[in-house]
């Protein structure tokens, strides 16, 4: 009775450096080891995916790529896996930054995967690099795009760029999709023009919050982190980055699960073995 | 009549007679505050809190042309500008207070200053190397091998690595904080931990496998299933662990964070009014 | 359109001035001499307790107001911290006051010297007590941390607004066993601060803070006003989901709330015409 006690008292007070040191082993095994799991689509994703769909080649988007290397785990994949979506649907694509470390991470990552589907800077897509003010280059934005940014990463003046034939504010886009750690989609549903189709890419934390403008119909579709980059990978029929990610997330997510059954177990029998 | 054209050479006396007047409605406002008694400063203070808010209010609330302007809009943008300004000189002012704190450390040799000297030599090598690459980039100084391979090592294999390792702290975090916390120890304790863990099988590919694979749940609803919503299969498509995660985050996420966000958006505005008024005492 | 004025939505520009009618008219009645009941706050009780375990144990208090930007929380983060360092100051506990932000800064510079000087203790303030880290999100994480973990603090208080790093700052304060109360409007960090703190504030109880600290007649008033504004919106809620509910989604009625466009919508709505 008593090697029982103990067994579960030790059970309830381990070390949380034995729990972090599973978990990594978990994560490092999930990762390496090739095993297919299955995917549903779920509604918001099926809804980011089918609104892009909709798009005809020519059509203009606006990409804001506002996520750091924090947090490269899951707006990465979120941005591969649309970049290569609007480059199969043939439509020009033009990336807007808020935070001065995404322009570099978001240009550089774009650069790399646009060389796929063989589409040219300047004419097929451009990078108008860091804005300082989220709101006030949105309003900007909306009244007059090459007054307010002026020129691209590159120096070139905006209206320059054949890739902004025909476009002269917000106005001239399908959509904007925001790929996003921090709660900046509420500017953009707040500020953009009424017709503007605004789509959400944040991470998991941030996802909660946006279900409101989800249920309104103000965010037309989402893609929820890595899980929502590998459910999109999949209707894209292309592997990226999200597949395994969200493989290694989901064996975690079923450890923790085992450990807060433990734990309860461990609980209650030590309070059984008290009362005893 | 908010923004000048500074190329003309009206534009520039223009400049010149609104820097020179601010100067002296700077160094005349100084001693106009030091003669004045508390009160007198206060209500003065209270009163430039209220026309620069004003501004911003008013414009909201005017009528607007065709283009969607009134004649306030216009000020808007180097309004805001100003603020941007403001913070640029407030991060020089943080950074010179971080700066002088940890020379202190150093050279009075307080407790653990050897971080000090890791954080002044970093912040002064990341400093170096991203001015140099600045200053490159708008063709003022040479792009050297140097600069490209230091700016490589510093941002792409030190700081992107940290600040991926940062966050990924938040997932162990999250372990330890889960196992001690999720347990039935009360009825909102256990509420919390049986929806956690829900959410947590429904969204990933866990909830798919036991509900698709091994109970065999349908996948997809058909027509006959809407027909029929108490049948059967209905009953099971809807009991799904994707779909009772996906129902939690919908019907009761949502809906309590749309109370929240009232709550909050409520007692935001009415803190503003009272900054603006001058209402609130809090700081000041 | 967007909408960037009254004029583009009627409806707001009316809920804005109803609001604000409602907050003033009741800051009015509290300065007149109106009683105002306010309920308890545990988490707000639990402040005094937390900072007379500090002093016990002779380890200091952080204060963070998080990544907040300077606007009308940091306002509130700092007035809450403010009334901490007051009480701070009567048992001569040290402090510390990380911001992430340069003119939160500069602004709690001044309000924590204020408060040592209200206090009646000059001689504790110590600039360096003020901190700004970075503006980074996860180097200002890490300095936290690091200065939570080095320093081993006994109380911790995070009152603003946070993003992913909250449960950083939460789960190291509970490694070095400080007791925590976390507020904040950022409703996707409040799982993470309700499972690692002590005491959680959510959403308009941290505006209510102040309130409920300084019991002064203003903030009540103030409070009394939100709450009543908060009747007006569910009351809207139910006309609305009856009149949707009894008239249908192509009513007029239904698509003038739903969608409500500028004055000339509203004005053709109520008098008609073109």
């Amino acid at each position: 009775m008593m090697e029982q006690q103990t067994i579960w008292h030790r059970l309830l007070m381990i070390d949380r450096r034995i729990l972090y040191l599973i978990l990594f082993v978990n994560i490092i095994i999930f990762l390496l080891i090739p095993v297919k799991v299955p995917t549903v689509t779920s509604p918001p994703v099926r809804k980011f995916y089918d609104t892009i769909e909709q798009l005809q080649p020519g059509d203009i988007v606006m990409v804001s790529s506002n996520w750091s290397a924090g947090t490269i785990g899951e707006n990465r994949p979120q941005l591969e896996a649309v970049i290569r979506h609007l480059m199969r649907k043939k439509v020009r694509f033009t990336v807007i930054s808020f935070d001065p470390q995404a322009r570099d991470i978001s240009f550089r990552f774009i650069s790399r995967v646009t060389q796929e589907g063989g589409y040219q800077y300047g004419k097929d897509w451009a990078h108008f690099g860091f804005l300082p003010a989220l709101v006030a280059g949105i309003k900007g934005m909306v009244k007059d795009i090459p007054a307010t940014i002026k020129q691209d990463i590159k120096g070139t003046p905006i209206a320059q760029l054949p890739v902004m034939q025909g476009v002269k504010t917000l106005a001239d886009y399908k959509m904007v999709i925001d790929i996003t750690p921090a709660g900046t989609v509420a500017a953009w549903i707040a500020y953009r023009p009424k017709d503007l189709i605004v789509l959400f890419c944040p991470t998991s934390v941030m996802a909660a919050e946006a279900y409101t403008f989800l249920d309104s119909g103000q965010v037309a579709g989402m893609l929820t982190g890595a899980i929502g980059a590998q459910e999109y990978e999949q209707l894209l029929q292309q592997e990226g980055l999200g597949t395994p990610f969200a493989k290694a997330i989901s064996f975690s997510h079923a450890l923790i699960i085992l450990f807060i059954i433990l734990g309860n177990i461990a609980l209650f029998m030590s309070r059984r073995a008290q009362g005893g | 009549m908010w923004q000048i054209e500074v190329g003309t050479t009206t534009g520039k006396v223009y400049v010149t007679l609104i820097v020179l007047a601010f100067l002296a409605l700077f160094l005349g406002f100084i001693p106009v505050m030091q003669a004045l008694p508390p009160r007198g400063r206060r209500a003065l203070i209270a009163l430039i809190t209220f026309f620069a808010g004003l501004v911003f209010a008013a414009e909201f609330f005017l009528p607007v042309d065709k283009k969607g302007e009134n004649w306030l809009s216009p000020a808007i943008d180097p309004a805001q500008n100003t603020l941007q300004i403001i913070g640029a000189m407030a991060l020089a002012l943080g950074t010179y207070g971080l700066i002088r704190l940890h020379l202190r450390n150093i050279v009075q040799q307080r407790s653990q200053w050897g971080y000090s000297v890791v954080l002044i030599v970093a912040f002064l090598t990341m400093g170096f190397f991203s001015v140099w690459k600045t200053l490159a980039e708008k063709g003022e100084l040479r792009q050297t091998e140097f600069l490209q391979k230091g700016f490589t090592l510093l941002f792409d294999n030190m700081l992107v690595p940290l600040e991926a390792t940062m966050f990924s702290l938040i997932a162990f975090y999250i372990f330890s904080a889960a196992y001690r916390a999720f347990r039935i120890r009360s009825i909102e304790a256990s509420i919390l931990m049986f929806t956690a863990m829900m959410v947590m099988i429904g969204i990933v590919s866990l909830g798919n496998i036991i509900s698709y694979s091994w109970l065999g749940l349908p996948i997809e609803q058909t027509a006959e299933m809407e027909q029929n919503p108490f049948s059967l299969r209905n009953i099971g498509y809807n009991l799904a662990l994707p779909r009772i995660a996906y129902w939690i985050l919908q019907a009761l996420n949502a809906p309590v964070q749309r109370a929240i966000e009232f709550g909050v958006g409520i007692a935001g505005l009415a803190m503003a009014i009272r900054l603006w008024l001058s209402l609130e005492r809090g700081i000041t | 359109m967007s909408y960037q004025h009254a004029a583009d939505n009627w409806f707001s520009a009316i809920i804005i001035a109803l609001i604000a009618t409602a907050v003033l008219l009741n800051i009015a009645r509290a300065k007149a001499g109106a009683q105002l009941y306010i309920r308890r706050i545990p988490g707000l009780d639990a402040i005094d307790e937390a900072i007379g375990r500090s002093t016990e144990m002779g380890r200091p208090v952080t204060m963070i107001p998080g990544l907040t930007a300077f606007g009308v929380v940091a306002v509130q983060s700092l007035t809450i911290f403010k009334y901490i360092t007051k009480q701070i100051a009567k048992f001569v506990t040290p402090m510390r006051l990380l911001t992430a932000d340069a003119t939160v800064y500069a602004v709690a510079q001044e309000a924590i010297q204020d408060a040592y000087n209200e206090a009646g203790r000059p001689d504790l303030y110590d600039p360096d007590n003020v901190r700004f880290l970075s503006d980074r999100q996860f180097a200002f994480a890490s300095g936290v941390a690091g200065l939570l973990q080095r320093e081993r603090v006994a109380a911790s208080f995070m009152f603003g607004e946070f993003f992913a790093e909250s449960l950083i700052f939460a789960e190291t304060g509970n490694i070095v066993g400080a007791i925590q109360i976390a507020g904040t409007i950022s409703f996707t960090q409040v799982p993470f601060f309700v499972v690692a703190c002590d005491y959680t504030i959510i959403g308009d109880e941290f505006y209510a803070t102040s309130a409920y600290l300084s019991r002064e007649p203003v903030l009540l008033g103030s409070l009394v006003g939100q709450d009543i504004a908060k009747l007006l919106f569910i009351l809207i809620i139910i006309v609305g989901v009856i009149a949707a509910t009894t008239l249908g989604k192509d009513d007029e009625f239904i698509k003038l709330l739903g969608m409500p466009g500028g004055w000339d919508a509203f004005w053709k709505a109520i008098f008609g015409g073109s």
